[in-house]
């Protein structure tokens, strides 16, 4: 499957520095996205360590398929999702060992979020409260499930949409790349259809726009990359508190207007 | 502030903190500790503070409420007493506050985090706290879903299998090379619907080119399908099951 891709990340209007860190990998199909935290520079230097880890872990495997799987295989998901987990496993080792190394020690840690696709499958791993979407019709679905605090209360009944909202707590990440030796990564695979939009991004996406308000910006742009232009400019535009990234991933072979419909109806039915 | 912990064989269920208001305990869902359980009355009994002392009172419940093992009617509850209902039992314990489990072990530098920086809980704090979430996670699974194999079995319509026993996160169901549930007629669709397992071990369906219906009301959004659940998509019905 051809897939168009646009990202962009952006400091925000209050930070000093850009602590997300991406890398997109059209060949490989493969997309990275990572927020990282820590004083200092050390946030920026985790979720650079993260993405680049991930994609040379996957490059790797790519060339050497028998490569081994570090913390093992997972039931239920193929070769490509394994291999995604095992790449985000190594990238928590590679924060990890630099946050012991580093003068701050410990003070370091970051989000991560990468999908890759293969056919009409999408991998999906992800660790922390960066997020995938996706949008299929007017249906904006959350594919992941953040490992923040108050998304854990929520899901355990112990506290409501609104207060979770309200929270000061929100900020306050249950998993992250670099903290422990080992982590547990969350995986998932999902159908891609032709007519589907990926959304990846960080924070300072969701902590300032709407799923309305997202909705409409990948419902209303042609080309992915002005999608992700969009989303980042809303962002700031509604305050820009934190650094804002997003990763906008879509089939090339969208079919545009009744006779891309037609045409797509013609090849399929072929 | 004390609060009261609900334990069920080890397993902290909930952690409910009296303050001023009382808290009742019972089957009842009005209850602010609801104990699920047919041993348990719709309203059991109730603490409440009075005069600084923590108190507790058994509503006159058919299998009686015990403390450290002595059936009673009204107590004074100190900390550390264990109050027990049925099989499950409830431990008064003196309560920290949230700020203090939030922010961990109160090192000036983390105690006054920035608004919007991310943090992680600190770490001790953080094993207790997921340790907790998963005694909870465990103790409300239905059994059937650990035992048995959840399974889609076909009532009607053109497949190439009677049933399919669902291993895989992904689930498609349609004409596609990745499909599990291949449909056989002529226009069926490459990829009509797709089911997701969840770490949680649920099993949500959502729409593809195709808008499923579950028990004969199209989706609006992925729903959770339970056993017995009948699925129409594609000129195919599906119904879920768990299978021995």
């Amino acid at each position: 499957m051809e897939l168009e891709y646009g990202a962009r990340s952006d400091t925000g209007c209050v930070r000093e520095n850009n602590e997300d860190s991406y890398r997109a990998s059209p060949e490989m199909q493969l997309f990275i996205l990572s927020d990282g935290m820590g004083g200092l520079e050390c946030g920026e230097v985790a979720s650079r360590i993260a993405v680049d880890t991930i994609l040379e872990h996957c490059r790797r495997a790519d060339l050497n398929p028998s490569l081994p799987l570090t913390g093992g295989r997972l039931d239920g998901v193929c070769d490509a999702t394994n291999r995604l987990a095992s790449a985000v496993r190594v990238a928590n080792s590679a924060v990890y060992s630099a946050a012991q190394g580093s003068a701050q020690g410990r003070a370091m840690g970051a989000t991560v979020v990468a999908v890759r696709f293969v056919g009409e499958r999408m991998s999906l791993a992800h660790v922390g409260d960066s997020r995938a979407y996706r949008l299929r019709g007017d249906d904006f679905e959350q594919l992941t499930r953040d490992h923040s605090f108050v998304a854990e209360q929520m899901r355990q009944g112990r506290m409501t949409v609104q207060q979770a909202g309200s929270s000061r707590l929100q900020n306050v990440l249950v998993r992250a790349l670099g903290i422990d030796p080992s982590v547990e990564v969350d995986t998932s695979e999902e159908l891609v259809l032709d007519t589907d939009t990926v959304l990846l991004c960080s924070d300072g996406v969701t902590r300032e726009l709407s799923d309305a308000q997202i909705t409409a910006v990948l419902q209303e742009t042609e080309e992915a990359q002005e999608a992700a232009d969009r989303v980042v400019d809303l962002a700031k535009q509604a305050g820009g508190e934190d650094n804002i990234t997003a990763i906008v991933l879509r089939p090339a072979a969208r079919p545009v207007g009744a006779f891309g419909r037609l045409g797509k109806w013609l090849k399929d039915s072929a | 502030m004390p609060k009261l912990v609900l334990k069920f064989e080890n397993s902290v269920l909930k952690e409910v903190p009296v303050g001023t208001n009382e808290v009742s305990i019972g089957r009842s869902p009005e209850n602010g500790i609801m104990i699920d359980n047919p041993a348990v009355s719709h309203f059991h009994a109730r603490v409440f503070n009075e005069d600084g002392r923590l108190m507790l009172e058994d509503f006159g419940s058919l299998n009686g409420t015990f403390v450290n093992g002595q059936r009673v009617k009204m107590v004074t509850l100190k900390a550390g007493d264990s109050v027990g209902i049925g099989k499950h039992t409830i431990v008064i314990s003196e309560s920290r506050d949230l700020d203090g489990f939030a922010v961990g072990s109160g090192k000036p530098a983390q105690a006054a985090p920035k608004l919007n920086e991310t943090v992680m809980l600190d770490t001790k704090e953080r094993r207790e706290f997921l340790q907790k979430v998963a005694a909870v996670g465990e103790s409300a699974q239905v059994a059937p879903a650990r035992l048995k194999v959840p399974t889609l079995v076909v009532r009607s319509g053109r497949t190439d299998r009677r049933e399919y026993m669902l291993n895989d996160k992904l689930t498609v169901i349609g004409k596609s090379a990745m499909a599990t549930v291949k449909l056989k007629s002529w226009f069926a669709p490459k990829a009509a619907a797709q089911i997701n397992r969840r770490d949680d071990q649920s099993y949500y369906i959502g729409a593809a080119d195709k808008v499923p219906c579950v028990n004969g009301n199209p989706i609006t959004q992925p729903t959770q399908l339970f056993p017995g659940d009948v699925i129409e998509v594609a000129g195919i019905q599906l119904e879920f099951v768990y299978r021995d």
